[in-house]
């Protein structure tokens, strides 16, 4: 009897067994992972880095030859004293804070309803995940059709169960209702996201609990309470680690469907972004705004993580 | 007066028959087991009597009353699952004070901790209060689902297999525990087990079950005594008894036995030349106190146990006697010893 190794030994062509033969499994794992290691300096590392850089610079991306000047710690102190990018905060804070939570009730709700297994409960599931397969592109951009007042869906659809003027209001026009337009519209592309992964939760929760809960009489709002809420929340709380994450550097959808405007009411941080960078091509300045960016998502994240863990033990 | 009562019963799932036409009456204070092979039924009897299960046919009466149609909440059960079944989130004391904070139940928190803490002593597991579930050894989560069960006074526990995963010496003591809360408390339980020793010495009656149906239900001594089918017999006694063709043996039988059981304690070998049918030691296996003795008798193997001072080894040509033993029909159906068909 050979053991397993010496049969792989045996059955390596000759070639090949001369060429990795003499190297050590060290020398063979550095082998393996030094390309990939190598590409993620190269498009992740090193742009962070040479951010950094940027950032303590008055460079601008439009005039390359222009004299290099350090500045320090200016372009942070502007930012963080800029009137604009605090309300482009709020900005974005108000649409993280709101979709995650429509998108968690309603993504909730939705999987408890699945979870049931009615007739034709998977049919359902996949029609409700249609909207979270479409591109961010292609909603912004039909979703602008869609709120448009005159010709718009969405108008006629409230004029005709409210009886108001569907020309007298507009979703994305109006001051007051844009920053509700984008929050309403990303709850229609990831709700169906959220519940996937709330059903995931639900489904990992094993009948013979239900069970054991019956018999110890239990009432099912008890059951609720007591079983599948803290036994779904790690996966509710990846579910807003997630959302979290992508709504705050939201750029695409937002972009498409109000640009930020009217005014400046749906300029969420990334498309503040946008403008420092690549309109008014202050690429030090966005370079450090970038980075705050960066290191409040990553701080927060992280934050996060330690209790989501911490849910997870108990 | 019967604390429950299954008349009746039947249950299938899809083409499988998991009980059929199941009557069982189990008396208010009567340790009642049920023993049989795996997948004879006897989780799903547990179930129906719970209500985890509908029965398709027949009733279920606790304490006189009929609740075929109860959700298991109403019915007052105590179920100790096979596979534990702890809530995995919850530490162990919060899994044992489960069922006392049902709101129905109106338990204060003084009496729920007094409880908690008498049970979690008596299955040796106070240590381990403040552990989740999830970390606990198999044996451990066995003793919190048992715990979960008895810090209620329901009107029957249930028990599936309640010590199958715990070692020999603590499964030992607290079958001695769980048989002693029983007698001073005056419950009523319905037991399963694989184990004999448990089922012969814990029960008030055994109940023997094969595919779906009950085929005995005796006191243990009139089960493994007077078994009413060569089944039954074989469910009983270690090493498992001998069915040894009548017409192997010789001598005199009752009319129409077909076969004869020999159980350990019906058989003599002698070394010295007697009158009864000669056979071979095949081999010996030495357990300490005692010996497993193979023999071959013509084309049969036998096992017996035998006292490891007879010295006996593989190639011996012995005789054998034998003392009243069990007989069988040729349908596996028991004959006394005086010829008559034997009921339980
Ligand atoms: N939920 C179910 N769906 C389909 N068949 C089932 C189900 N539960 C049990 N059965 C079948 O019913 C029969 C009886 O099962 P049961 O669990 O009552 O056996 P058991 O006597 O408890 O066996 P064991 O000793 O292995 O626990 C088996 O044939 C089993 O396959
Ligand atoms: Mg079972």
């Amino acid at each position: 009897m050979s053991t397993l190794a010496e049969r792989a030994v045996a059955r390596t062509p000759r070639r090949l067994a001369l060429r990795f033969g003499g190297m050590s499994d060290r020398a063979i794992a550095w082998l393996f992972i030094t390309p990939s290691v190598l590409l993620l300096l190269a498009v992740n590392i090193f742009p962070l880095l040479w951010t950094i850089q940027l950032s303590f610079t008055n460079y601008r991306a439009n005039r390359p030859n222009a004299v290099l000047r350090y500045v320090g710690l200016d372009n942070y102190r502007d930012i963080l004293t800029d009137p604009e990018v605090w309300q482009a905060m709020q900005a974005t804070a108000h649409f993280v804070l709101w979709s995650i939570a429509l998108e968690l009730i309603l993504g909730f709700g939705l999987a408890l309803l699945i979870n049931r297994g009615f007739r034709g409960h998977s049919f359902w599931t996949t029609i409700i995940l249609l909207p979270m397969m479409l591109s961010p592109a292609v909603v912004g951009n039909f979703w602008t059709f869609l709120l448009q007042p005159q010709i718009g869906l969405f108008n006629s659809g409230i004029a005709l169960v409210t009886g108001v003027d569907p020309s007298s209001f507009q979703m994305i026009g109006d001051v007051r209702l844009a920053p509700w337009s984008i929050i309403m519209v990303d709850t229609w592309m990831w709700t169906p996201y959220v519940m996937l992964i709330c059903l995931a939760g639900l489904r990992s929760i094993p009948d013979y609990i239900y069970e054991a809960a019956e018999v110890d009489r239990a009432s099912p709002l008890r059951q609720f309470w007591s079983i599948t809420l803290p036994m779904v929340m790690p996966f509710v709380m990846l579910a807003i680690l997630f959302r979290a994450i992508e709504n705050f550097k939201m750029f695409d959808m937002v972009n498409l469907l109000t640009s930020g405007g009217p005014g400046s009411t749906t300029e969420v941080a990334s498309i503040t972004l946008k403008r420092e960078a690549f309109e008014k091509w202050r690429t030090g300045y966005s370079s450090a705004l970038a980075i705050i960016l960066f290191v409040t998502v990553f701080g927060a994240a992280n934050i996060y993580v330690k209790a989501l863990n911490r849910v997870k033990q108990r | 007066m019967a604390e429950v009562a299954l008349l009746d019963v039947g249950k299938s799932y899809g083409a499988v028959e998991a009980v059929r036409g199941l009557s069982l009456s189990v008396a208010h204070g009567e340790f009642v087991v049920l023993l049989g092979p795996t997948g004879a039924g006897k989780t799903t009897t547990l179930r129906l009597i719970a209500g985890l299960e509908r029965p398709d046919q027949g009733h279920v009466v606790i304490q006189g009353r009929d609740v075929t149609r109860e959700v298991p909440a109403e019915r007052d059960v105590a179920f100790v699952f096979q596979q534990y079944s702890l809530y995995p989130h919850l530490t162990v004391y919060d899994n044992l004070a489960f069922p006392l904070r049902s709101p129905a139940r109106r338990v204060d928190e003084k009496t729920i901790r007094r409880r908690v803490q008498q049970i979690s002593e008596l299955l040796h597991i106070e240590h381990k209060l403040g552990n989740r579930a999830t970390a606990l050894s198999g044996g451990e989560m066995q003793r919190v689902a048992i715990g979960r069960a008895l810090v209620r006074e329901p009107s029957v526990y249930l028990m599936d297999e309640p010590l199958s995963s715990l070692d020999a010496k603590l499964r030992a003591e607290l079958r001695l525990e769980l048989k002693r809360i029983q007698r001073e408390l005056g419950t009523t339980i319905l037991y399963v087990t694989h184990d004999q020793i448990e089922a012969m010495t814990m029960a008030d009656r055994i109940g023997v079950m094969s595919e779906g149906a009950l085929i005995q239900l005796g006191t243990p001594r009139e089960i493994y005594e007077r078994p009413n089918s060569a089944y039954v017999a074989g469910r009983l006694g270690t090493p498992v008894i001998n069915l040894i063709p009548a017409r192997l043996l010789g001598g005199p039988v009752p009319p129409q036995v077909e076969t004869v059981g020999l159980r350990t304690e019906h058989i003599r070998i002698s070394t010295a030349d007697g009158p009864g049918p000669r056979a071979q030691v095949h081999w010996v296996e030495h357990l300490g106190d005692q010996n497993h003795v193979h023999l071959k008798l013509a084309t049969h193997s036998l096992v017996t146990l035998a006292d490891p001072v007879q010295p006996l080894k593989a190639g011996d040509q012995v005789s054998l006697e034998f003392e009243s033993p069990l007989y069988f029909d040729q349908a596996g159906r028991r004959i006394s010893a005086d010829g008559l068909r034997g009921h339980a």
